[in-house]
């Protein structure tokens, strides 16, 4: 049977026109929080070796700066990338790795070096008297009552070439 | 001369090998609040202090809060951050404890022990009691301790909606490892 056009028309039902806008602004929000969530949860630190250190350091006067003025050595250090020139006091066992340590012998206090995952290896050959530049994320000094000195931690580190 | 000399490093070594206190600055302790929809909230820090007492079995432990490393920089931000350890203002997480029943470790001859460390941790400024079965592994007159055990998060204080909603473990795992010299 014909039906002219105009009655077809009148048999289709049409969507409004605000409810596609809405769907597709539902979407877009979707998808953004989507990849916003994916970015964050897929970042990861960068290659403390590609990183450029804020500072330059000599281990005695660094770990001395702390013993001065801890709260402002803190100020200064912490949360950024710092190289360490100096000779290695001590290579201690750390589970399955092993940390740098940098002594002031007058004082008992040091600078403690946890290396990255891809640089363990690294750590690994050094040995106590070696003249090392270590460089990794300052967590800042803290004073231990356990050994009465001032303590301050790397993590992320390796070593300058 | 030389006998005196020689007595002297005798004495010296056994005084180190059998010193009471043993320390660390190379413990570590993993912390663990991942869950079955997000394993990013994990990190281990190396570089905990410990003290070992092997004659009156007491146990300490400092670590520096902001040397815990995370894979991701948002996670490790929000651990730091005011409504989570509020490391500026609490920069470190102490234990102070001992072991419950110390007969059962005999640090004067090698052998592995189990036994019960009971003390206090205090994170935030909030002191809760911690009760943990402890590996120490004696060699050489270095002990090596182990501990896993796991914390509430609602005791320090710290709640909110990634730990409401699953993406964030109400008790995470804490391990220890530290080798005593």
């Amino acid at each position: 049977m014909f039906k002219p056009p105009y009655m077809a028309e009148t048999t289709k039902k049409k969507r409004p026109c605000w409810l596609k806008r809405l769907l597709i602004g539902i979407l877009v929000v979707v998808l953004v929080l989507a990849g916003v969530y994916w970015y964050v949860s897929s970042e990861k630190f960068s290659d403390t070796k590609e990183r450029k250190a804020a500072y330059t350091v000599s281990a005695i006067d660094f770990i001395r700066e702390f013993q001065q003025s801890h709260a402002a050595a803190n100020q200064k250090y912490t949360d950024k990338i710092i190289t360490v020139n100096g000779t290695v006091s001590e290579v201690e066992a750390a589970d399955t790795t092993v940390n740098l340590k940098f002594i002031d012998t007058t004082t008992g206090s040091y600078a403690i070096f946890a290396f990255q995952q891809q640089h363990l290896a690294e750590a690994k050959a050094i040995k106590p008297g070696d003249s090392v530049s270590v460089k990794g994320s300052c967590s800042g000094g803290i004073y231990s009552e356990i050994l009465g000195v001032e303590s301050i931690s790397f993590k992320r580190c390796t070593l300058n070439k | 001369m030389k006998k005196t000399i020689l007595i002297l490093a005798l004495v010296t070594a056994t005084g180190s090998l059998f010193a009471q206190k043993k320390t660390t600055t190379s413990a570590t302790v993993a912390f663990d609040a991942s869950t079955a929809i997000d394993n990013l909230p994990k990190a281990e820090n190396k570089t905990v202090i410990g003290v070992i007492d092997t004659k009156t079995g007491a146990v300490q432990f400092e670590a520096n809060v902001k040397n815990f490393a995370f894979s991701n920089p948002t996670i490790q931000e929000h651990f730091n951050g005011e409504r989570w350890f509020n490391s500026n203002t609490f920069p470190t997480f102490t234990f102070k404890g001992a072991i419950a029943n110390p007969s059962a470790v005999n640090f004067a001859k090698d052998g592995s022990y189990t036994a019960n460390v009971e003390g206090t941790l205090t994170i935030k400024g909030k002191d809760q009691p911690v009760k943990t079965p402890a590996t120490f592994v004696v060699k050489g007159g270095n002990v090596t301790a182990s501990a896993n055990f796991t914390i509430n998060l609602a005791d320090y204080g710290i709640s909110g909606a990634p730990i409401d909603g699953g993406k964030v473990a109400k008790e995470p795992k804490i391990t220890v490892n530290a080798e005593f010299k």
